[in-house]
C-alpha cells in the first residue's frame, strides 16, 4: 500500500469514526495528537474485522463506502444512517457497530455464538493500555477509568467546565446579570 | 527572559516542540547570565564569563525563605533570612574567596537542607559516595505572590480560601509571571573536576526534619549544579512550561552507546550494580560513604533536541571558549497542546513522560500515573487548605 493510499485510509478512518460517534474530527484525531490512538485503531480495525469476518475486502469497502457517501455531500446524521443500513450486510454493519464500541470504550466486542447450553453473549477485551484510558466514555462523562485521572482531587464536587454550550452560558450569565 | 514561545509555521507536534526547547535553551541563558550585586543580569558580562559568580537565579528565593517556623511572614525580596543556628557556627575566616561573590550579591550562601527526591523515592549518592542535595527556588513574581495573599502560612491559606493562580508571563505587556526552580548539586570532592561544573559555595546542612535519625549539622562546601527544572507560567500555558536540564555526564541513555569514560552517576565497569534503584534504608545524609546509585536514563533525548544542544553549544563556545555551560545540556520540555481541554485539566502534555536523572532518578518511565510527568504530578498540587495550588507543591510548606 503507497503512503498516500494509507494517508488516506486514515483519512476516511477519522472521517467515519467521527460520523459514527457523533465527536468531532478534533477530537477523534487532534491537530496535536500527543496520544495518537488513531495510529492504533486503524491497523487493529482492519486486522481484527478481517479476521472475524474472513472477507479481506470489508474494511476497504466500508472506508471506500464513507468516501463515497462524503463525496455526495450528504449531512452527516444521512452518512451515519446509510452506513448503518442493514442493506449493506450483516458483516458491514456488525463492523461499523464495533467501530463505535472500540472507540467508546477502548476495547473490542467479540460475539460468542449461542450453544446449546447458553444464549450468544459478547465478552470485550481491552485493546491495550491506552487505549484504557482513551475511551470517549469518559469525556463524555468528564470521568475516569479507575486509576488513572487527570482530574483533581474532589473535582466531583464543583461545576464541570464547559458544561453546557458556550453561548448558552453567555446567555445565561447576561441574564444573572440582569437580575 | 522569553515570556512566550514563537511558534515557526508550518505548525506540527514537532515544530511546536522544537519551539518549546528554544524557550527552554533562551530561558537557561537568562537565567544564568552573571549577575550584579542586586541579582539582575550583568550586562557587561556573557553567560560563561567570570565562571563560578553567581548568575541571576542564585539570588532568588529558597523556599526555606519563605515558608518559616510558625508561619512567619518571610522578609521582603530584596532582604535575606538567618541561616539555620547550626550553620552559624561556622567560621567566616575559614570561607574561601569564592564565597565573596555571594556577599556581593547580598546573599549569605544557599543553603541546601534537602537531600531526598519526591514522593521519598530516595536520596540520590553520587560517584563519590555523597548525597545529591536539593533547592526550590522562586522568582519575584511568584514570591510576590505568595507574600501579598498571605499563603506562606497554614493559617494564611485557610483565609485565602481559593485555588491559587499565579500571575503568567504576558509578552504583550512585557509581566514577567511565575517560575521557579529546582536545582541539584554534588560535593566537588574526589572523582569531580570542578573546572566542568557551575560551582558556588553552600551551606550544607543536615535537616533533622527530613529524615529519622538525622543530626543537625551544617557545613561549607564547594558545591556543582548537576540538575536545574525550570517552570514558567505564561499567558498562553496555564498549566506552566516545565524544561530540565542535566549536566551531561550525568547518566549514560539505556539502549544508546556510552559516550564517556566516567559519569557522576554511573560506574562503567560495575556489571552487578541495580539500575536506578534507591540506596536501602535507613537514609541519612551524614553518612560519610553510601555505595553510588547506578542511574541510566530510560526515554533517550530526541535527536531534534540533541540538535539543537549542538547549536547552543556552538553559540556558548563562540561567546566564551570553553565556557562552563558547555557541560549542560536540555533533555526536554513538557508542554501542554490543548491548555484549554474542558475534559484534561493537564492540558494533553508533550511529551506525556520527562524526567530528569537527577531529579526523578526513580520515577523514570512511561508508564501514566506512575512515571515522571511534570504537569501530570503537579495537576495534582494542593496548597494546606486542600484546594489546587497552580501547579506547586510549595504551598504544602507552610506551617
Amino acid at each position: 500500500m503507497s503512503d498516500n493510499s494509507i494517508e488516506k485510509n486514515m483519512d476516511n478512518f477519522i472521517g467515519l469514526s467521527a460520523v459514527l460517534t457523533g465527536f468531532s474530527t478534533e477530537i477523534i484525531a487532534p491537530g496535536l495528537d500527543v496520544v495518537d490512538i488513531k495510529s492504533e485503531y486503524l491497523p487493529f480495525f482492519t486486522k481484527t474485522v478481517t479476521e472475524e469476518s474472513g472477507d479481506a475486502n470489508l474494511v476497504n469497502n466500508i472506508l471506500q463506502e464513507f468516501a463515497s457517501l462524503k463525496n455526495s455531500g450528504l449531512s452527516d446524521q444521512q452518512i451515519g444512517e446509510a452506513m448503518l443500513s442493514l442493506s449493506n450486510g450483516d458483516q458491514f454493519v456488525l463492523a461499523c457497530r464495533k467501530l463505535i464500541f472500540m472507540w467508546y470504550s477502548g476495547a473490542w466486542p467479540t460475539i460468542i455464538p449461542a450453544t446449546e447450553d447458553k444464549p450468544a453473549s459478547t465478552v470485550s477485551n481491552l485493546i491495550s493500555a491506552k487505549s484504557y484510558t482513551a475511551g470517549l466514555a469518559w469525556q463524555v462523562m468528564q470521568s475516569h477509568p479507575m486509576g488513572d485521572s487527570n482530574y483533581r482531587y474532589g473535582y466531583w464536587a464543583t461545576p464541570p467546565p464547559h458544561s453546557v454550550p458556550t453561548q448558552v452560558k453567555e446567555h445565561n450569565d447576561e441574564k444573572s446579570s440582569e437580575l | 527572559m522569553p515570556l512566550a514561545i514563537t511558534a515557526t509555521p508550518p505548525i506540527s507536534l514537532a515544530s511546536l516542540q522544537h519551539d518549546f526547547d528554544v524557550f527552554s535553551w533562551q530561558s537557561f541563558v537568562a537565567l544564568n547570565w552573571p549577575a550584579n550585586a542586586d541579582g539582575t543580569p550583568n550586562n557587561q558580562l556573557v553567560i560563561g564569563q567570570s565562571p563560578n559568580a553567581p548568575v541571576v537565579w542564585q539570588s532568588w528565593k529558597e523556599s526555606r525563605d519563605i515558608f518559616l517556623p510558625g508561619g512567619a511572614r518571610p522578609p521582603a525580596w530584596n532582604q535575606t533570612n538567618p541561616v539555620p543556628d547550626v550553620c552559624k557556627t561556622i567560621d567566616p575566616t575559614i570561607i574561601p574567596p569564592g564565597t565573596i561573590h555571594l556577599t556581593q550579591v547580598g546573599k549569605t550562601p544557599n543553603v541546601l537542607d534537602e537531600s531526598g527526591e519526591p514522593f521519598q523515592t530516595g536520596p540520590l549518592i553520587d560517584q563519590n559516595g555523597q548525597y545529591t542535595r536539593y533547592e526550590i527556588l522562586t522568582n519575584e513574581a511568584m514570591f510576590n505572590y505568595i507574600l501579598d495573599n498571605n499563603l506562606y502560612s497554614k493559617s494564611g491559606q485557610k483565609t485565602f480560601g481559593k485555588d491559587a493562580n499565579f500571575p503568567a508571563s504576558d509578552s504583550a505587556s512585557g509581566r514577567v509571571g511565575a517560575i521557579m526552580l529546582k536545582a541539584a548539586w554534588v560535593r566537588m570532592t574526589g572523582k569531580f573536576n570542578p573546572s566542568r561544573y557551575h560551582t558556588t559555595y553552600a551551606l550544607v546542612y543536615n535537616n533533622p526534619e527530613e529524615q529519622n535519625g538525622v543530626k543537625p549539622a551544617c557545613s561549607l562546601e564547594r558545591v556543582g549544579l548537576v540538575g536545574f527544572h525550570i517552570a514558567h507560567k505564561t499567558k498562553d500555558e496555564p498549566q506552566w512550561i516545565w524544561s530540565t536540564f542535566e549536566h551531561v555526564a550525568n547518566a549514560p541513555t539505556k539502549g544508546e552507546p556510552r559516550s564517556l569514560p566516567a559519569y557522576n552517576f554511573f560506574n562503567p565497569a560495575c556489571t552487578e550494580c541495580k539500575v536506578n534503584e534507591p540506596p536501602p534504608r535507613p537514609w541519612n545524609p551524614a553518612h560519610p560513604y553510601t555505595a553510588p546509585t547506578q542511574v541510566e536514563r530510560i526515554i533517550p533525548i530526541t535527536n531534534d533536541t540533541k540538535k539543537l544542544n549542538q547549536l547552543y553549544h556552538a553559540a556558548l563556545a563562540k561567546a566564551v571558549p570553553g565556557s562552563v555551560w558547555l557541560n549542560y545540556e536540555l533533555v526536554s520540555t513538557q508542554w501542554p497542546t490543548n491548555a484549554k481541554s474542558p475534559t484534561d485539566p493537564t492540558g494533553a502534555p508533550a511529551p506525556a513522560f520527562l524526567a530528569n536523572t537527577t531529579l526523578e532518578t526513580y520515577i523514570q518511565g512511561d508508564v501514566r500515573q506512575t512515571s515522571s510527568s511534570c504537569m501530570a504530578c503537579h495537576n495534582n498540587a494542593t496548597a494546606t487548605n486542600g484546594l489546587f495550588s497552580d501547579f506547586t507543591y510549595l504551598l504544602q510548606r507552610a506551617q
